[in-house]
């Protein structure tokens, strides 16, 4: 047993992962290729416009700044998925996240920089302790997180859009919303001239020590072997109820961390229904569930499925396609996948 | 306040609620006693939501759009029941792939053959006609929610007690049983574990298209994106408080539409609509952690 | 011509060939046994014989006339039964619908409930094996399902009826009544096919013995005209060798104890006032029939059942309330029962699963971060020290053999080098050669002064390692023997619960 032959192994194994995605995302193209014809729109000019619009020119950085939150919901739904765990809650998480966001951006009495650092952390913290909620669910009562976490998106909704209309309420705004957060207290531009805001800077950071700490850590080490091996990781001793937690605080935090990036860095208010609007939440857990939750193959799909999304947009406006096909497209490819049973085979 | 609080517009509206969950659940019912979990409800009822309206507005009819309704929601299962009864896939990935997959298909189909975004509503097209009960449709406040109601949710009440009856008296379903509680020994019998898991999942398919056609066919006749709203899911969680026996899912299923009414007569008390709409959603959480508490206490341990 | 002859049967898998060129004849009305160690051939000629495999090349002769089995749907209907060793029970159905299951007697498009229990109970009463159709498979004793089994089969018109290593889950007294069941239906006319590897059992009531040895027939016996010693000589290809010598040794101090320990589940005590105590340079063994709480003691012991009274120390320190992680650290390790559902993760790399329990200290991991490195070099000292057959560190252990994936977790939990080990069933379905190993293996650690707590269903295991053996009985230690005076016989009988301490 030599060092070569456990390269070969490592890479037979990745590309054994590889392929298959590869050849769900040709399936899929053919499939909306053929959707297209069907109802008459011409497949080919569809695919130029689409892929044209995700990276020509100034539509390059609009697909980095869609990435920005695209990445970090799909890391939100890869961390808890790498233990075989999936919060749909996500969209819940987030909008709890952005409106804390504001309301701290808004009326905190502290020097903007202050307000602003501390508008981030307290949508991590409420997007955090809304996700804990739902394990504390699991752990004490037994109800699955699959289950509790996609209840309990519909209150946490439905109370920021209460509160957006009532206590928050900007009467003059035409959309329930707040009232716009002051320009030192907002994340700044990253690139002069595009959308990309310094957002960015924040999830890059999260990315990279969501893949460090998946690969070079303990942690890391237990979350995998749990999701490939419940039982497996209980009789090596990990604490699963203590993980559970850890993972869906870790993942509401991100969540709610999205939700205030996108309400300090673009949207600069909090506005009823605004942030699930793109719904990067179902995105991103396609996106995670592509890659079985494994962090790098996350974060390159979900930069895929951004240059995707753009692309649609733009191919919408120049030749009236629909840009809903592009959700199609994404969940064409992992039905494929998972038909084939390329996804995340438990035990 | 309390005998006008509980109107005929509430029990109308809670058994009308009921209807399209009920449906979805048998259907998710029928999924779990052979041994697969089917979250994709709420897919399947969007796509027979949206079928009934095409049908009927295509079809020019109301039967067209009822047919429609059913073969779309059984070819849409298809796709679950050739990844999960057949391959052998993961149910849950399968399950929330499909739930997108008809969100996106439905939404884009309504902009290409209808051309509008958002909502297509015809009031000219016929919706599902309403039988009269005599005797029932004169109860007081309770007669027009049980006797004078379309011929769908009579229909999902025959159908809890004769799916109920397939599983517990016929042959069929004592098989459908084994092969969902220990498929090696169902094999080993003789049964066909796929043929059985791929037709109740098609079974299933046609009872949320049918769902669906409650939906957009049902009392108004439009279709609106995303307009299943989460009851789907409602539909699992039903399954699961009931643990698939048909009469304790249509309980839960009575639960959560009754709860849904609730909220929506608070609505008309002046409540806000946002904390409203969150009741059916709360009061399934609250059922499932109450169940879920007293299961715990009666084995003993905390694991 | 013989009434059942399995004629040049030949089926390959990857990599073994499982069966080759075997030939089997039967006469009808006789008990014959399959005879063999793990790994013979004798699982896989079965399944063909009762159509869950085709053979690759041969075929079955049936009364005269070549059957064609494409499903054990064939097999039942050509009047071929089969009694798992695993049963295939449906737990929450009752036992009137686990027989008729498939051949329901209808009443309209309806299941005729009365008449089905009433054939059941005629079925059972005709055979000699009384059971209460109506009662929840769930709620049914080991040996009473094993008569649900075979009532299926008679059901069926099953007149071969082929039993897989049926004792694995008896008591010595109900291998007794099964024996005289069996018996019992020989006379009537019903031909048996007894797969096992036990001597005793072939010799009190078979007929004529088949031995099976990689994959081809050994030998030919005839019980009446053979002993044990030349069976053993067919199976293994060589002489049984005497017992392995022991160092007596001194134990020392007390490792692991309980006192008192009672484990509740469904409001039955399932450890029933269990006290134990397990010191170094000593192998305790536990014998008992599956189900009798064995499973639960060492669940308890590691911290993954709670405990509702009663104390586990572990070097002097009370763990009863810890986690399974305070339990290891404190000193235990396991081997568990279930090696591919427990103790391994089969898409993990070797890697991997032999870092597990490692994972957050020197030197496979400093400050919470792990060092890949480390990681490959100790699996590789590991695969290294134990032999094991695989590709590279990177592989999955899933595509691992038996044994080997048995060395894997044996490895492994020997690797943390912990004051007391508790092995369970850790040589169950392993080859010869892996066995011996292991077992030396576990004397060696023995001799370096381990504390070592065995749970195991082979008598002779526990007889030749053990220093001393302790019986459990539904949940309770019901006796205790040192090496010397312990034999099969008398553990039997405290095993099926003869004569409480």
């Amino acid at each position: 047993m030599t060092v070569a032959a456990e390269l070969r192994s490592q890479l037979a194994r990745h590309l054994g992962q590889a392929l298959p995605v590869l050849g769900a995302v040709a399936v899929g193209f053919a499939v909306c290729g053929l959707i297209a014809l069907w109802v008459g729109l011409k497949p080919g000019l569809m695919f130029v416009e689409l892929i044209k619009g995700a990276v020509e020119g100034p539509q390059l950085f609009e697909t980095v700044a869609r990435a920005v939150p695209l990445v970090g919901m799909t890391l939100a739904a890869a961390i808890p998925l790498r233990a075989g765990i999936v919060n749909l809650g996500a969209d819940g998480q987030l909008a709890l996240g952005g409106c804390a966001a504001a309301i701290v951006a808004l009326y905190l009495p502290a020097p903007d920089i202050v307000r602003l650092v501390a508008a981030l952390a307290a949508g991590m913290a409420v997007g955090a302790a809304y996700a804990a909620l739902a394990a504390a669910g699991e752990i004490y009562a037994g109800v699955p997180l699959l289950l509790s976490t996609w209840l309990l998106t519909y209150p946490a909704k439905g109370l920021c859009g209460f509160l957006v209309r009532t206590s928050l309420r900007d009467p003059s705004t035409a959309w329930p919303s707040t009232a716009r957060i002051a320009v030192g207290a907002r994340l700044g531009s990253l690139i002069p001239g595009s959308p990309v805001n310094r957002g960015f800077l924040l999830v890059a950071v999260v990315a990279i020590a969501v893949i460090f700490i998946d690969r070079r850590s303990s942690i890391g080490f237990e979350l995998k072997l749990r999701g490939l091996n419940e039982r497996f990781a209980r009789y090596g001793g990990v604490d699963l109820h203590r993980q559970t937690l850890g993972v869906m605080l870790a993942s509401g935090a991100i969540a709610g961390l999205i939700g205030a990036i996108m309400v300090l860095g673009s949207q600069f208010r909090y506005t009823d229904g605004a942030l699930t609007a793109p719904q990067y939440s179902w995105s991103g857990t396609l996106a995670a569930l592509l890659a079985g939750g494994e962090p790098v193959g996350s974060v390159v799909a979900a930069v895929l499925f951004a240059a995707l999304q753009t692309g649609g947009f733009a191919m919408e406006r120049s030749v009236e396609i629909p840009r809903v096909l592009t959700m199609v497209l994404q969940s064409v490819v992992i039905l494929f996948l998972a038909m084939r049973g390329a996804i995340w085979k438990r035990p | 306040m309390t005998f006008a609080f509980f109107n005929a517009t509430f029990f109308d509206q809670a058994v009308l609620g009921i209807t399209p969950i009920l449906l979805a659940a048998l259907a998710g019912t029928l999924s779990e006693r052979v041994g697969l979990f089917n979250i994709a409800l709420e897919g399947e009822m969007l796509v027979g939501a949206f079928a009934a309206i095409a049908g009927s507005h295509f079809g020019g009819s109301l039967q067209a759009g009822v047919l429609a309704a059913v073969v779309a929601g059984a070819l849409f299962s298809g796709l679950l029941a050739v990844g999960s009864a057949l391959l052998r896939g993961n149910d849950i990935v399968i399950g929330i792939s499909l739930n997108l997959l008809a969100a996106g298909l439905t939404s884009f189909l309504l902009r290409t053959l209808f051309g509008v975004s958002g909502t297509f509503s015809d009031s000219a097209m016929q919706g599902l006609p309403r039988l009269t009960v005599p005797g029932v449709a004169s109860l007081p406040l309770v007669g027009s929610a049980l006797g004078h109601q379309n011929v769908l949710v009579y229909l999902s009440w025959a159908l809890v007690a004769v799916i109920a009856g397939f599983l517990n008296r016929t042959p069929w379903g004592l098989r459908l049983r084994g092969i969902g509680e220990q498929p090696d020994a169902a094999v080993a019998l003789g049964a066909d574990a796929t043929r059985y898991r791929f037709i109740v999942t098609l079974v299933g398919g046609a009872l949320c298209g049918l769902a669906g056609l409650q939906l957009s066919l049902g009392s108004l006749t439009l279709f609106s994106e995303n307009m299943t709203a989460g009851r789907g899911w409602i539909a699992v969680a039903a399954v699961m408080l009931g643990r698939a026996r048909p009469l304790y899912v249509a309980a839960a299923c009575v639960l959560f539409g009754l709860s849904d009414a609730l909220g929506l007569r608070l609505q008309g008390e002046g409540l806000p609509n946002q904390i409203t709409d969150s009741a059916p959603y709360v009061v399934t959480l609250a059922a499932l952690v109450i169940a879920g508490l007293r299961r715990r206490r009666l084995a003993g341990a905390l694991a | 011509m013989a009434y059942l002859e399995m004629i040049d049967i030949v089926k390959r898998y990857p990599g073994v060939l499982a069966n080759d060129h075997i030939e089997l004849c039967v006469e009808r009305g006789e008990i014959h046994a399959v005879m063999g160690e793990n790994g013979a051939g004798k699982s896989t000629l079965m399944s063909i014989l009762y159509g869950l495999q085709s053979p690759d090349e041969g075929y079955i002769r049936f009364k005269g006339s070549t059957l064609l089995l494409q499903s054990p749907l064939d097999a039942i209907a050509h009047g071929i039964g089969m009694v798992h060793q695993a049963f295939k029970l449906f737990e929450s159905l009752s036992v009137w619908e686990n027989v008729v299951y498939r051949r329901e007697p209808r009443r309209g498009i309806f299941i005729d409930g009365a008449r089905a229990r009433a054939q059941v109970e005629e079925l059972a009463r005709r055979h000699g094996l009384p059971i209460d159709p109506t009662a929840r498979v769930a709620n049914l004793p080991v040996g009473v399902r094993q008569r649900l089994e075979i009532l299926k089969a008679l059901y069926r018109d099953a007149q071969i009826l082929i039993l897989d290593e049926p004792t694995a889950v008896l008591t010595p007294a109900e291998v007794v009544t099964l024996f005289a069941v069996m018996k019992s239906l020989a006379a009537a006319g019903c031909t048996i096919l007894l797969v096992t590897h036990k001597l005793n059992e072939v010799m009190a009531v078979s007929d004529r013995i088949t031995v099976l040895r990689n994959g081809r027939v050994a030998e030919r016996l005839v019980t009446a005209h053979t002993n044990p010693t030349e069976i053993v000589r067919a199976m293994t290809g060589q002489q049984t060798g005497p017992l392995r010598a022991k160092q007596p040794r001194e134990p020392g101090a007390i490792l692991l104890e309980t006192q008192g320990l009672v484990v509740e589940q469904h409001g039955r005590r399932v450890v029933d006032d269990v006290s134990l105590e397990v010191r170094g340079g000593e192998i305790v063994g536990i014998a008992g029939v599956a189900g009798n709480g064995q499973s639960e003691l060492i669940e308890a012991l590691m911290g993954l059942t709670p405990v509702a009274f009663g104390v586990v120390r572990i070097a002097g320190r009370d763990l009863t309330r810890g986690s399974v992680a305070e339990h290891r650290a404190g000193g235990l390790s396991y081997i568990a029962e279930d090696r591919a559902r427990t103790a391994s993760a089969a898409t993990a790399s070797a890697a991997d699963n032999l870092a597990m329990g490692f994972h957050r200290a020197p030197p496979l991991a400093r400050n919470g971060l792990l060092r890949p490195a480390a990681m490959r070099e100790w699996a590789r000292s590991l695969i290294e020290r134990f032999d094991i057959k695989v590709a590279s560190t990177e592989t999955a252990v899933g595509t691992l053999s038996g044994g080997n994936l048995q060395k894997i977790v044996t490895a492994r939990e020997l690797a943390h080098n912990a004051p007391v080990l508790i092995a369970e069933q850790p040589t169950r379905g392993v080859d010869v050669g892996a066995i011996a190993f292991i077992h030396g293996e576990l004397l060696k650690e023995r001799e370096r002064g381990r504390g070592i707590l065995l749970v195991s269903a082979e008598l002779s295991e526990l007889l030749e390692l053990a220093d001393r053996i302790l019986v459990m009985y539904e949940g309770r230690i019901v006796a205790e023997f040192a090496r010397a005076a312990a034999d099969e016989a008398t553990l039997g009988l405290y095993m099926a619960g003869g004569r409480r301490a």
